[in-house]
């Protein structure tokens, strides 16, 4: 594992509630899909998703399998169906859930996988080589600077992130593998859009900003310093609060599914995302998903006109259309008047 | 490699009826299915409307199909149309063993290699032979069954074009790596796409037989049933048990379908209408209008002959993606109407000037270009009039020419690159960026194909072992000639620069509003997102960057809305901005295809290191030909003389002087005047400049 032995506790994160919010929603319901995080840099973007990972429980996969297969999913991959057919008896291990960065310089083949060139090689065997996508099944698959990312990785990672699927034809290999991936992106607007179509990918999307109050900023040095100056004490002094946070979102995760979505709340949303006429569905379903995950997460057996205000700015600020000539309109305010009405 | 013959299908989603709405695009999938003839369905909509879902389902419905038995290339007699290998196994009227098979979706995803798309040699089976046997590819996969291509106007050109000629013949030709192969592929072809990341090549556009343009549902209700089935997709699809079966009752039912003469009439009628370019919609209007016959049959399902009521129905799904103009639809009751022997005159008042009219729009409209066009010839021969017979009144006519030129602006991207010319001779594949596409055999390899080497390299190996034999008689013997180069592709997007001239002169205000809207234009046409433009603006003591490269017209519109302009002309600032900005790209991209757009006067009067304006400024010229930016230079003054008369004249600003034709001298750049600033006079020195290479 190549993460850093010393991570920077979730809890120890001073503001950016928003941002540390959007993550937390995602880690109660993966199905969310993922979170983009737009701001300068510095802003603690990194930090947080890191930290983040520590904070899920630990998912079941079958020993050995390449793609960390779900035990209890019907859809394996490949080599365990095969493994399955040969007769082997399939064990479950526990395993933390971690980041897997993508490099914005990553070549294809390192992205989608490739050739086995040793295997290829030394007996002439046709293998496949998993690449990012193959790793990041069902762990967060993180891109850094998302929009500087060459157009066709971004391609491969649309393929792959719109049905969870890397499906592969290339270099003479010819399979498929599950990849299933919570998609977290930053970028800085400044240096260019994103694609639409990537951009509706991410369920949802915060703005962040450095943080202008005096004291906040304070603390955060005072923070970092004393992580930087001695990583485990200062992680201990945060074991009880991390350990919280644990507890908090796998309750939230067992809640979830029992969670209701009444039916005057699902026409809120629908109300909601007409109003802004917004591109497609995608925004609905994500509606719906993260103001019930915002249920869990605070204990409630149901969601309300109140955890979609909530939610809105996150699910709908980048999926508005600017129209020409017009400032694009301001999700809080249109979500207050229509749900308002609600 | 020997796939496991267990679960193949790498996707589940919802079933064909489970998504909720979208019955133009299920009717479009459902004729396609009934008739693979008709030519597969194109789906073009805005993100998240369950395109690739819908497209996805389909398989799932479609009914089995009866193929040979161990056939590679899943040949169906029925489809008169055998392999090589099953051609050799019925010879002597051999009868071949069928089995019932289920129909399903190869999907080609955008990272496809050629050799994975087409096959190519059958590695292992040459390493321990010595012998060429041919592996089959996505092609032969798909023989018979859905291919599926989502984004497919990102799919890299060279694919699109061995899919197109699959598609065209029905047949895949393999001629490469030694093998020699063809096999029968006729497949369904499905494509989803999203406009808004860049158009479809007219070509392929034409291939698709049917196309939806689909939005999201506006309707609040059928958006809360959307939520509420999203729920239930944990379960199994419903409902595709029954859609399966009409689909085969529709496919038995298909050739008993009469088509009347005054169908294929009508049709034809429609095309010529709604100037389409060559034959296929007619077809295709015929056959889906047959289709949509056989899957909703008469009464007790009897076979009933297709009608004008079916046609309606389909011809937009035929049209909207070959009309030529761009346009509301006007649904086509009048000439249905008319067909039928009711030869209504149209609300004007008028007995309708034969086949040219609208129906509806022609009153008042038989003025010089309108009477000019009431008998046009074939749809093919219409596509060569540039306004087309158009009766409609003279201000709509004009502006529809005008959206008809600026449809036409076509800008020539990395075709450019294949011819390789001057300082763009560099080609894509030695940076090693870019998607890998093909390869090929040269001299000194830098990127190596390891598959493709291997590929070269197998067929020798049992004699090469056998000559000289290795350690373990297993690891594979590469000579020179075996190593094969990757060939790549990377989108290569032109950067355009706009520098633009904001001081205070008469015409400064045009200028802005021109260069605003030519650059939107630009953006919008962009043929796939490659391009950018920015826009840098020079006015008072200082240049300014009023829009940072972008390839989004929203950015645009929002940052250009308000433009700013008064005070003198700070040229050099300009230049140098100009200058900076472009090489910051370069520092990024390498590959970055700069052009830099000048709209000025060109008389600087503000020094920016202290010397005399007008000198800074052509030694700011000067460093831009250094830095081989190619420039266009549009001279916006209205008193110049002609350039060529001020050519090596003393730099004194006299008033004879033509200091832009000096400037773009200077920059090295082409040289136009314009006396009035329009948008389409900023876009054609552009697109010209653009076209030739730059």
């Amino acid at each position: 594992m190549s993460e850093p032995r010393s991570v920077y506790p979730f809890t120890a994160l001073v503001g950016q509630t928003r941002m540390r919010l959007a993550l937390e929603l995602n880690a109660v319901n993966p199905s969310i899909g993922g979170v983009l995080i737009r701001g300068q840099k510095g802003t603690a973007k990194s930090t947080a998703v890191r930290a983040l990972a520590r904070l899920l429980p630990e998912i079941q996969v079958i020993r050995g399998c390449r793609y960390g297969c779900d035990p209890l999913s019907e859809r394996l991959c490949l080599e365990c169906q095969q493994r399955r057919a040969d007769g082997e008896e399939l064990v479950a291990e526990p395993r933390r859930m971690r980041v897997v960065e993508l490099p914005i310089n990553a070549s294809e083949d390192r992205v989608v996988g490739s050739i086995d060139l040793e295997a290829a090689i030394q007996s002439g065997q046709r293998r496949f080589q998993p690449g990012v996508l193959a790793e990041a099944n069902r762990q967060i698959l993180y891109v850094d600077e998302v929009n500087l990312l060459d157009d066709h990785i971004v391609d491969v990672l649309l393929d792959a992130a719109a049905m969870g699927v890397n499906v592969v034809e290339r270099e003479g290999i010819s399979v498929w593998h599950p990849a299933r991936f919570i998609l977290v992106g930053t970028m800085n607007p400044e240096e260019g859009d994103l694609r639409p179509q990537l951009l509706d990918r991410f369920g949802l999307c915060v703005d962040v900003e450095g943080i202008s109050d005096l004291s906040e900023r304070v603390e955060i040095v005072l923070r970092r310093e004393a992580f930087e100056e001695d990583p485990e004490g200062f992680q201990a002094s945060w074991a009880d609060a991390e350990e919280r946070l644990r507890v908090q979102i796998a309750e939230a995760m067992a809640l979830l599914p029992q969670v209701e979505v009444g039916r005057p709340v699902l026409e809120a949303i629908a109300r909601l995302s007409i109003a802004l006429d917004v591109d497609g569905h995608r925004a609905d379903l994500v509606g719906r998903k993260a103001a019930q995950a915002l249920a869990a997460l605070r204990g409630g057996r149901s969601a309300g006109i109140a955890e979609v205000a909530e939610v809105a700015p996150m699910v709908l600020s980048h999926r508005v259309r600017s129209h020409p000539g017009q400032r694009p309109p301001d999700v809080s305010e249109v979500a207050s008047r229509v749900l308002g009405e609600a | 490699m020997s796939l496991p013959k267990v679960d193949l299908a790498p996707r589940r989603g919802p079933g064909f009826l489970q998504v909720v709405g979208q019955d133009r695009m299920k009717l479009a999938l459902l004729l396609a299915a009934v008739d693979p003839l008709i030519g597969g369905v194109l789906i073009r909509g805005e993100r998240g409307t369950a395109k690739s879902t819908l497209a996805r389902a389909l398989a799932a419905v479609l009914p089995p199909r009866e193929v040979v038995v161990g056939c590679r290339f899943h040949c169906r007699p029925s489809a008169g149309d055998l392999c090589d290998e099953c051609r050799k196994r019925s010879e002597g009227g051999r009868q071949l063993p069928l089995e019932m098979v289920p129909t399903g979706m190869v999907e080609l995803p955008l990272g496809a290699t050629e050799d994975r798309v087409v096959g190519s040699i059958d590695l292992e089976f040459a390493l321990s032979s010595g012998e060429v046997k041919f592996q089959p590819g996505v092609l032969a996969e798909a023989n018979g069954q859905v291919l599926y291509v989502d984004e497919v106007n990102l799919l890299d050109h060279h694919l699109v074009d061995v899919l197109l000629d699959a598609a065209a013949s029905g047949r895949n030709f393999v001629e490469r790596e030694g093998v020699s192969a063809s096999h029968p592929s006729h497949f369904i072809l499905i494509g989803t796409m999203n406009p808004e990341e860049g158009e479809l090549r007219p070509q392929l556009l034409d291939r698709f037989g049917l196309c939806v343009d689909v939005v999201g549902l506006r309707d609040p209700e059928q958006r809360v049933r959307v939520m509420e089935s999203d729920l239930d997709l944990a379960g199994p699809a419903s409902g595709d048990e029954g859609l399966r079966f009409r689909l085969a009752e529709a496919r038995r039912r298909l050739p008993e379908v009469e088509l009347p003469r005054n169908l294929i009439r009508a049709a034809a009628r429609m095309a010529v209408d709604q100037q389409v370019v060559g034959h296929r919609a007619d077809l295709v209007m015929v056959r889906a209008s047959r289709a949509l016959a056989a899957l909703r049959p008469g009464p007790s399902g009897a076979v009933r002959p297709a009608g004008l009521q079916d046609l309606m129905e389909v011809s937009e799904l035929a049209l909207v993606h070959r009309r030529r103009v761009a346009g509301s639809w006007v649904p086509p009751v009048a000439e249905g109407a008319r067909d039928q022997g009711a030869d209504a005159p149209g609300p004007g008042g008028e007995p309708g000037p034969s086949e040219g009219g609208e129906g509806g729009e022609e009153g008042g409209g038989e003025t010089g270009e309108g009477s000019q066009s009431s008998s046009p010839g074939p749809a093919g021969e219409a596509a060569s009039g540039r306004a087309g017979p158009m009766p409609a009144p003279p201000a709509a006519s004009v502006e529809l020419e005008e959206r008809y030129e600026a449809g036409r602006l076509q800008l020539p991207h990395e075709r450019r690159r294949r011819r390789g010319s001057g300082r763009r001779s560099r080609t894509t594949s030695q940076d090693r960026r870019g998607r890998y596409v093909s390869s090929r055999w040269q001299e000194k390899t830098t990127d190596l194909a390891l598959d493709a080497t291997l590929r070269a390299a197998a067929p020798h190996q049992v004699e090469r072992r056998s000559a000289a034999p290795t350690a373990d008689g297993k690891a594979i013997q590469l000579e020179r000639q075996d190593l094969r180069q990757k060939v790549r592709q990377r989108r290569i997007g032109n950067l355009i620069v706009f520098l633009v001239d904001a001081s205070a002169s008469m015409d400064a205000e045009q200028r802005m509003d021109a260069t605003r809207s030519a650059i939107l234009a630009l953006l919008r046409e962009a043929y796939v997102r490659r391009d950018r433009v920015a826009m840098v603006s020079f006015a008072g003591r200082s240049a300014r960057v009023v829009l940072r490269p972008t390839s989004s017209v929203d950015l645009a519109e929002r940052q250009l809305s308000r433009l700013a302009v008064g005070g003198t002309t700070p040229l050099t600032h300009g230049l140098v901005a100009a200058l900076d900005l472009i090489q910051a790209e370069r520092r990024r991209d390498q590959e970055v295809l700069p052009l830099l757009v000048l709209i000025s006067d060109g008389r600087g009067n503000i020094s920016l290191r202290g010397d005399e304006p007008l000198r800074e400024a052509q030694a700011a010229a000067a460093e831009i030909q250094r830095a081989r930016i190619h420039t266009v230079v549009i001279d916006t003054s209205r008193d110049h003389p002609p350039p060529n008369q001020t050519a090596g004249s003393p730099l004194l600003a006299g008033y004879h002087f033509n200091a832009c034709a000096d400037l773009s001298r200077r920059l090295g750049g082409e040289y136009f005047a314009l006396f009035d600033v329009t948008e389409q006079g900023i876009l054609r020195p552009v697109a010209e400049a653009l076209r030739r290479g730059a």
